[in-house]
């Protein structure tokens, strides 16, 4: 009776706070509410704006000025000067991720408008955003803990890159589609 | 009824009526039929309720099947009021629309079907069966709600603030109704109180004064919460109704078959990438 009991009450608490987190309203600027495609959704949807700061932090991490600050500056400078990089590169994979979802949010804006969906398509996309939330943690976790190349890291960015270029293009796409500027075939 | 018991019912008379009235001034029935029915029903059962209470008293065999048969008429009605929240933004989206009532039936159904084997199993009484039907029904219109309100996060949608409200209301009443039912269920369908009604004693006498008690205070704390969700409601319907918003553009079906893949297969390839630098 009472394993019942808890089990039901957990749930009636857990339910409810998802539906206060759902129902709690957020800042309006974040995430207005879908009727239509605009231009204006691309200023509401900054598809990737961090990627582009890569050569900065490529320098900022690299292995030669890292040897020279061990070299040169003494222990406690060089010490501080690496938590500080480690700390801005972590803010870096941050943004990344902010680019992303930028990126998942837009394919799932194109869903909202469009007249058929393809649930294989959803569930696929669906799973992907849920996939790269662990792999996202997990290597920031190795990042935190200094166990991870900076070659890893750019060749993450060059896609991140890439793919927000064509989402640029394909998004200018749509927007002059839906307005029945141009016909035909979409690139992503 | 005792005093406490007859200014609640009052006050939830009053509360529904208040209700019923803004309900039919802001005309909602035209853009929510379901719901204004929804608190008709309420209204309207509350009141035939005490009339037979009045007229019959509180332990006749009228009062009984009255009751019960309320209980199970007001959980149909606020089933069909949610099928209509579920409704009534996303049919103007015609692809998720498309894809999200199938989700929709499925947990419904497996709701249901959990509803009707759990309540199957129960001892063939009216009250243990829609305590049980009632409150396995809550626990989908809660599962349905709180599914609807997350696609609606994900596809970037929002509610209309009369239509989160009443959501967040009949949450609010179903959650509270959950907890109180399961206990009172428990204690209707448990070995001893069968028991006790059977063999009655000194011990039973006391039992069944405890479960009074009980189910007492839980009658109190249901009608506090369903009070407090018509006093939410009668508050979102306090300012007249905004026009209904303009059907959503939408884009050309080629537009989601072409991008839709190409998003997905650079969405995989990021994670495999993620994966790459994961690897030792």
């Amino acid at each position: 009776m009472m394993n019942e009991l808890s089990i039901v009450i957990l749930l009636a608490i857990a339910l409810f706070g998802v539906l206060l987190w759902i129902l709690i309203p957020r800042n309006k600027s974040s995430k207005s509410p879908v009727t239509a495609y605009s231009p204006d959704l691309n200023e509401a949807l900054p598809t990737a704006k961090h990627y582009g700061y890569f050569p900065q932090i490529r320098q900022a991490l690299s292995l030669t000025d890292a040897r020279y600050l061990v070299e040169t500056a003494p222990s406690h400078v060089a010490k501080q000067a690496l938590r500080e990089r480690r700390a801005i590169a972590r803010r870096f994979l941050e943004g990344l991720h902010e680019d992303f979802s930028n990126l998942s949010r837009l394919g799932r804006i194109i869903a909202a408008l469009s007249p058929e969906v393809s649930s294989e398509q959803e569930t696929e996309r669906l799973v992907l955003s849920l996939k790269f939330q662990f792999l996202y943690a997990l290597v920031l976790l190795r990042l935190s803990t200094g166990n991870l190349p900076l070659q890893q890291l750019e060749h993450l960015t060059g896609l991140v890159g890439r793919l927000a270029t064509r989402m640029d293009e394909a998004m200018a796409q749509i927007s002059a589609l839906s307005t029945g500027q141009i016909p035909g075939r979409l690139r992503a | 009824m005792n005093h406490l018991e007859t200014l609640l019912v009052w006050l939830t008379v009053t509360f529904e009526a208040v209700l019923c009235g803004f309900v039919f001034v802001r005309k909602t029935q035209r853009t929510l039929p379901f719901f204004a029915a929804y608190a008709s029903t309420v209204l309207v059962s509350t009141v035939t309720v005490w009339i037979v209470y009045e007229a019959t008293g509180f332990r006749s065999v009228p009062s009984y099947f009255c009751y019960w048969i309320q209980l199970l008429l007001n959980a149909g009605m606020r089933s069909l009021a949610i099928a209509e929240l579920c409704r009534y933004k996303l049919r103007a989206y015609q692809g998720i629309w498309g894809l999200v009532w199938r989700v929709l039936i499925g947990i419904s159904s497996l709701f249901l079907l959990n509803a009707a084997l759990d309540a199957w199993g129960q001892p063939n009484r009216l009250s243990i069966y829609s305590l049980t039907l009632d409150r396995d029904l809550d626990i989908a219109s809660v599962a349905i709600l709180a599914a609807l309100l997350l696609i609606h996060n994900y596809y970037g949608l929002s509610l209309e603030p009369l239509q989160r409200t009443i959501a967040g209301g009949i949450c609010l009443i179903c959650g509270i109704d959950v907890v109180g039912n399961t206990i009172v269920g428990n204690f209707f369908a448990g070995y001893l109180f069968p028991y006790f009604t059977a063999n009655p004693n000194s011990v039973a006498s006391s039992v069944i004064r405890l479960y009074a008690r009980i189910n007492d205070f839980w009658s109190t704390i249901h009608l506090l919460f369903f009070m407090g969700a018509m006093g939410i409601w009668c508050y979102a319907l306090r300012k007249p109704l905004p026009e209904p918003t303009e059907a959503p553009v939408l884009l050309p079906a080629e537009v989601y078959r072409e991008l839709s893949p190409a998003i997905n297969l650079r969405l995989s390839a990021f994670n495999d990438r993620l994966v790459g630098l994961l690897k030792p």
